[in-house]
């Protein structure tokens, strides 16, 4: 147990060229932690996190183009990661073979995302629809229609309630996912929305911009409940922390902030890349952060519990 | 008697910007409307005044670049390339930062065919402004032109991923390259089957063997031999064609044809509005 933020681990040149995505999971059936990147090398890596380092366990080859968005599925068994070839793989992390392959059609896949059911994929297309894919069938089940623009973020509510999608033109759209009705359109920002993600409880969605802020959502009532300027440059991702009381956000200006969910103020920045990061989550429990980007190295941090 | 140099050295560097300085400095301090600075105050002044003449200087290297940029930019509408590269290599004297003159002048440049000079260009771009989708895609566009495939391609993917909504690159830069990249694959895997084809005829598996000259493994290894001359013959003849779909395909090539059909020269760069 930490008491305060600090750098456990890094591994450096992880990929062969900039890391543009990673997730954390955990697995149900054996407690292990699991974490997958994705990269511009083409290359989604399996890695295993135990006494505190990280083992390579899989290197997973078939995405062209560079992989864009990877997903763990909420029992920690099937990896999901796009490309920007369009197509969609579904990955078995015990064995390290591919399950599926999902063609989305020209430019349909960006983020991916598991409902949190795990039996559907989402994922935003360029036309900005949101398209819903089923884990079993592999395939395009239905889609949820924003008549907006391009589709970059996508966030599932932990309750199963609501997904939220970040446009490139910076408006925000939350759908009922039980009707498919479009519930609120926020015109959330001017800029491009790289990430979108709900807080735990479902009642906040915190979004980041490449105008440089931060914004965090009342869900229910679609109310603006506070804007946060502090990082220099585009803020390409957040992640909500599992106990409701932090969130994480990872930005173009090379740093890593921690911000309290509930006083909004940054309480810790890493400094600690050496480029662009991309990517920024948290393990099951919030002990740990990762992060990873254009300097192909990946972090993990220690957060006082 | 250190002091005292010290004090000389300051008197000195402000007695040589003078003529120049004091007057804009005294205009400026009589802006805000009052009285000018009283004459004891004199040497924090002065370092103020020079501080405030490197600001000016520094307001007159933007302007001043800004103007030869938009000269530039004038004169290459026109088709006056390297009239238009001359400003901009001015402009790059007085604001060595600034990707715009850089990535300009890489369309140019790319447009002049000075292949390299204009991947170097826009690396500048790139290097200066890393977030710029356009400058990545003038980089991608330049190092196509030098043949530099791969680094193409990986230029257009960070093109995308920074501005996925911008058609041309999905439909345009990137499926034209990795195009070209899957056909230089083709190309680079079909020489090797080459070598590898000479190579064993040369020097032959079967006949490394010692053979009883009467039996029939001597006609089989003959037979091997022979097809496998066949087969690099008919590798020489063929060429990696890719069709519209995308597919790799070998062709065997019609007589007279040439083999750098491969390579491509029509001019794929366009000019953006400048």
């Amino acid at each position: 147990m930490s008491t305060q933020y600090s750098i456990l681990f890094k591994q450096e040149h992880a990929h062969d060229d900039a890391i543009w995505t990673a997730a954390w999971g955990k697995s149900e059936a054996d407690g292990s932690e699991t974490i997958v990147t994705g990269s511009l090398d083409d290359m989604v890596k399996v890695w295993k996190w135990s006494d505190e380092k990280l083992e390579l366990q899989w290197t997973l080859e078939g995405h062209q183009l560079g992989v864009v968005s990877v997903d763990i599925s909420h029992n920690g068994a099937i990896a999901a990661s796009s490309s920007l070839d369009a197509h969609i793989r579904l990955w078995d992390l015990e064995s390290g073979k591919q399950i599926k392959s999902m063609d989305a059609g020209p430019v349909d896949a960006w983020t991916v995302a598991f409902s949190p059911d795990s039996k559907y994929i989402a994922t935003g297309s360029h036309l900005g629809k949101v398209n819903i894919f089923g884990v079993e069938s592999g395939k395009k089940e239905y889609s949820l229609d924003t008549r907006g623009k391009f589709i970059l973020s996508i966030a599932y509510s932990p309750d199963g309630k609501y997904l939220a999608s970040g446009a490139i033109d910076g408006i925000i759209n939350i759908f009922d996912i039980a009707t498919g009705k479009l519930l609120h359109t926020l015109e959330g920002h001017a800029m491009p929305i790289r990430s979108l993600t709900f807080s735990p409880d479902s009642q906040l969605l915190v979004t980041a911009s490449d105008d440089g802020y931060i914004k965090i959502y009342d869900v229910q009532h679609a109310n603006l409940a506070g804007t946060l300027s502090g990082h220099g440059s585009w803020v390409l991702n957040v992640a909500f922390s599992p106990d409701d009381t932090h969130f994480v956000s990872s930005s173009s200006d090379k740093s890593v902030k921690v911000w309290d969910a509930s006083t909004r103020a940054c309480i810790n920045t890493f400094f600690d890349h050496q480029d662009q990061v991309w990517s920024v989550e948290y393990n099951s429990t919030g002990s740990k952060i990762i992060s990873a980007g254009d300097d192909r190295a990946i972090h993990i941090y220690d957060c006082p519990m | 008697m250190a002091g005292m140099t010290s004090f000389g050295w300051k008197r000195k560097v402000g007695e040589k910007v003078t003529k120049s300085a004091v007057q804009q400095f005294e205009e400026g301090a009589e802006e805000p409307g009052g009285d000018g600075p009283g004459r004891g105050e004199e040497e924090a002044d002065w370092l103020h005044a020079i501080k405030r003449r490197r600001e000016i200087l520094l307001e007159d290297c933007v302007l001043k670049s800004k103007r030869l940029k938009d000269e530039g930019a004038l004169l290459a509408e026109e088709g006056r390339h390297w009239e238009a590269i001359k400003k901009w290599d001015e402009a790059i004297q007085l604001t060595p930062d600034n990707p715009l003159l850089y990535e300009m002048k890489s369309q140019v440049l790319t447009i002049l065919q000075e292949v390299f000079p204009a991947v170097k260009a826009a690396e500048m771009a790139v290097k200066y402004r890393p977030l710029w989708w356009e400058g990545w895609q003038t980089l991608g566009r330049a190092q196509l032109n030098l043949g530099e495939v791969d680094l193409a391609v990986r230029s257009f993917q960070v093109a995308i991923h920074l501005c996925p909504s911008e058609r041309t690159l999905w439909q345009e830069d990137l499926p034209w390259a990795w195009k070209l990249q899957k056909q230089h694959v083709a190309t680079r895997e079909k020489i090797r089957q080459e070598e590898e084809t000479k190579n064993q005829i040369l020097n032959a598996p079967e006949l490394q063997q010692d053979y009883d000259f009467e039996s029939d493994e001597v006609l089989a290894a003959c037979v091997a031999v022979a097809e496998r001359q066949a087969r690099y013959e008919e590798l020489q003849r063929t060429t990696v064609v890719i069709d519209s779909e995308g597919n790799i395909k070998t062709a065997v090539n019609a007589e007279g044809e040439s083999e750098d059909a491969a390579t491509p020269t029509e001019q794929f760069v366009k000019a953006r509005g400048l």
